[in-house]
């Protein structure tokens, strides 16, 4: 009785020992990317919350501390109001072409067409581009008087579709979108192309001795399979839209007349341009409350959606 | 007793990596004086020799920061140069930067505790900026400023004292095609009306009068600058700078703006001109293909024509921007600008030497060579030219009877925003005349009236 006692204390000694000796390597490991990821991105959201609050140029050694009338005044800006808009718009479009448009060719790379191989590296080409680079090339397909596209328009006889692409107001914002998604589209064909490569053939096998129809195999295998990657690449996508800022500062620089700003380019005119470190703080930290709140839905609705399941 | 081999070497390892980031760490956070006095150290020893063939102890680096390209950078370095070999014990590390990304540069530089010694400007309200937060070194008793063109000095004078030494200056004149004017039998215009009638040909004859890349927005307020000096006259500007007399939305001001959009609605400018640039070349490209006849572009363009088209030259002639009958200006009156501007950060270790630094930067010698090679005016006075173009512009310029400054660099940058903004909506047509104007003086009241 006593030594049986015994034996199970010691056990939960040396287990007691064991688990101390992982959490000790467990912190060991995690800590090195702790630091990092606390200095350069939690004590960071705190600062520009702390920088938001005053009024400073950000040269300058002398801060007025304001309380929140940067935020005050972002709620009266126009600008501000016209750059969410125009990120939303991003969101939107992004969602909407360019993961399906990445699905369709990670689809079309499995079917039994001649030279696949061109086609793949062709498809993958535009995300290897350097944003400069895409921007300034698209900046010439838009050029109102010489460029590629009103070239092609009018040679298909379409002369009134003709316009200054980026140079007008009301087509800039949708120009430049259509270059983002150009941008992107492959880089989400990667992503769903590896996966697809991963779900298992048998059950493709067996779908078709039941005698599934190409459509039913990828409603009901492929697609459900695809999901988690759809709901990550959604997340990365609309997250990255909304953080969305070197085509537009190569293309447009915000213009014209303010019509394709973004809230980064907004940010970034504010901070440097114009000297006010703290309103554009302020932008920056709007920004992520509202990229916060977006994912938090998105990964709310996802719960739902397994929760169905 | 794996386990706990495992996590000692990796304690050692992290505690090794943040050895190893302690260091560059600390010259992050710490004040600038104790950063570069660790440089000098390092310079010390790595460069002994150096130090021995001087044969003086300390050695002294300056940080230099500008933004010339092409020959007017040769021309710095030549300078540089020069200042060295004055100086045996001083390393000159000179960085050239990008227009833009300059201007962001030296403002999280100046405020993270860490600027070049010397620096670029452009004078004006942004040089103003850094002085109003006690950035920039008084060095009105290291610079003589008899040596300096009263204008281009001005740039950099601010309340009688002098924080910057200007080297080039430049004017803006209306560059055109003297071929396509000879084919289309036009002359050079005296009057506004002269200049309307010269844009209906041209656009009668499908050719586009004004070569405009107005992305780039500076670009397009030379033409309001302009209109707004010929109507307003030459104390417009200054006086609704100065909050001292008319304003903003003057009517000369709203005037300029209607005579923007007139021009506009009779074709004068390319088609989507908004969204052009200048600094890929676009406006450029149609003056060279002859798909537009003129350009009113600074003095700068001889060198971008020079360097793109060098034939082309034989084909620009120019003329200053005509007056507008009725107007208070006068069409000898420029747009003009300076720079260069150096000069030398209020946190330098050194500020006689760097003060020194500027004074080469800004030397007879240098601005000569950077008259002749590199074609632009010299704000030091003197020089002799070798370049019959150059010669012609600064008669130009001597000649004037007022310089209008541009004025997105000598309003503060925030006010400058504004009127770059609105000029860009006035040549989309999505603003009214009195709107844009309004605009800009509402900020001006925000802005300047502190």
């Amino acid at each position: 009785m006593s030594r049986s006692q015994e034996i199970s204390l010691d056990t939960v000694r040396v287990r007691k020992k064991r688990k101390n000796k992982d959490t000790w390597a467990i912190i060991g490991f995690i800590a090195p990317a702790f630091l990092i990821y606390g200095v350069y991105v939690i004590y960071s959201i705190f600062m520009t919350f702390y920088y938001s609050t005053f009024s400073w140029t950000g040269i300058d050694a002398n801060m007025v501390f304001v309380g929140l009338e940067n935020y005050i005044r972002l709620l009266q800006d126009g600008v501000f109001w016209t750059s969410i808009q125009n990120n939303f718009l991003l969101v939107i479009a992004s969602l909407l072409t360019q993961l399906p448009v990445g699905l369709i060719m990670a689809l079309l790379l499995f079917s039994p067409i001649k030279g696949m191989r061109l086609f793949r590296s062709v498809y993958f080409m535009p995300f290897l581009m350097s944003t400069v680079a895409i921007g300034i090339l698209f900046i010439f397909i838009y050029e109102g008087n010489y460029g590629l596209l009103n070239t092609i328009l009018g040679a298909v006889g379409l002369e009134s579709l003709q316009t200054a692409w980026i140079g007008k107001e009301s087509t800039a914002i949708w120009a430049v979108i259509a270059t983002v998604c150009w941008q992107f589209a492959p880089f989400y064909m990667i992503l769903f192309r590896a996966t697809i490569v991963g779900i298992p053939e048998e059950l493709y096998e067996a779908a078709d001795i039941d005698g599934a129809s190409g459509w039913q195999r990828f409603k009901n295998i492929t697609l459900p399979l695809l999901m988690p990657i759809i709901i990550t690449s959604a997340i990365l996508s609309v997250i990255g839209s909304l953080k969305y800022f070197d085509l537009i500062y190569v293309m447009t620089g915000g213009g014209p007349n303010n019509s394709t700003e973004l809230m980064a380019t907004y940010m970034y005119k504010q901070t440097f341009t114009n000297f006010n470190m703290g309103y554009g703080s302020s932008i920056s930290f709007s920004m992520f409350i509202i990229a916060f709140i977006v994912t938090v839905f998105i990964l709310l609705g996802d719960r739902t959606r397994r929760g169905n399941e | 007793m794996i386990n706990k081999k495992i996590f000692w070497l990796m304690l050692v390892t992290i505690m090794f990596v943040f050895a190893a980031c302690g260091p560059s760490d600390s010259t992050g956070t710490d004040d600038a004086p104790e950063d570069v006095s660790g440089d000098t150290d390092t310079e010390t020893e790595n460069s002994g020799e150096d130090a021995e063939i001087a044969g003086d102890g300390e050695q002294i680096t300056l940080n230099l920061w500008h933004i010339e390209t092409g020959p007017s950078e040769e021309t710095i370095e030549v300078a540089v140069e020069r200042f060295e070999e004055n100086n045996p014990n001083v390393t000159v590390e000179v960085s050239q930067q990008e227009n833009d990304p300059y201007k962001s540069q030296l403002s999280v530089a100046m405020g993270g505790g860490n600027p070049p010694d010397v620096f670029h400007s452009w004078g004006g309200g942004w040089l103003k900026q850094f002085v109003d937060s006690d950035q920039v070194l008084d060095i009105t008793d290291s610079v003589d400023a008899s040596l300096y063109n009263e204008a281009a000095l001005s740039v950099a004078t601010f309340d009688h004292n002098i924080y910057g030494a200007p080297v080039s200056m430049d004017v803006v004149p209306v560059f055109y095609n003297k071929d396509m004017f000879e084919e289309y039998g036009l002359e050079e215009p005296e009057t506004y009306d002269d200049l309307l009638d010269i844009v209906q040909t041209l656009s009668d004859n499908g050719v586009t009068p004004f070569a405009l890349a107005n992305q780039t927005k500076w670009t397009g307020s030379f033409y309001l600058m302009y209109l707004a000096e010929r109507i307003g006259g030459p104390e417009l500007f200054n006086e609704a700078f100065e909050r001292s007399g008319r304003t903003f939305d003057d009517e000369a001001y709203v005037e300029a703006g209607r005579k923007i959009q007139e021009l506009v609605e009779m074709g004068a400018f390319p088609e989507g001109v908004n969204g052009m640039n200048y600094d890929t070349g676009q406006s450029r490209q149609m003056l060279y293909t002859e798909s537009a006849a003129m350009m009113t572009m600074g003095g700068w363009l001889v060198n971008n024509v020079r360097d793109e088209m060098p034939e082309f030259e034989d084909k620009l002639g120019f003329f200053l921007f005509p007056s507008v009958e009725g107007g208070e200006g006068a069409k000898n009156h420029v747009v003009g600008g300076v720079s260069p501007v150096f000069s030398v950060a209020q946190q330098t270790d050194h500020p006689e030497l760097a003060a020194e630094l500027v004074n080469e930067l800004a030397s007879l010698e240098t601005a000569t060579e950077m008259a002749n090679n590199a074609g632009s005016i010299s704000a030091v006075m003197g020089v002799e030219y070798d370049d019959p173009y150059i010669q012609e512009m600064s008669e130009v310029l001597e000649s004037s009877e007022a310089m209008q400054t541009y004025y997105d660099q000598t309003l503060p940058p925030e006010l400058a925003q504004v009127h770059l903004d609105t000029t860009q909506a006035l040549f989309g047509l999505s603003m009214e005349p009195e709107e844009a104007m309004d605009e800009v003086e509402e900020k001006a009241e925000e802005v300047l009236e502190e």
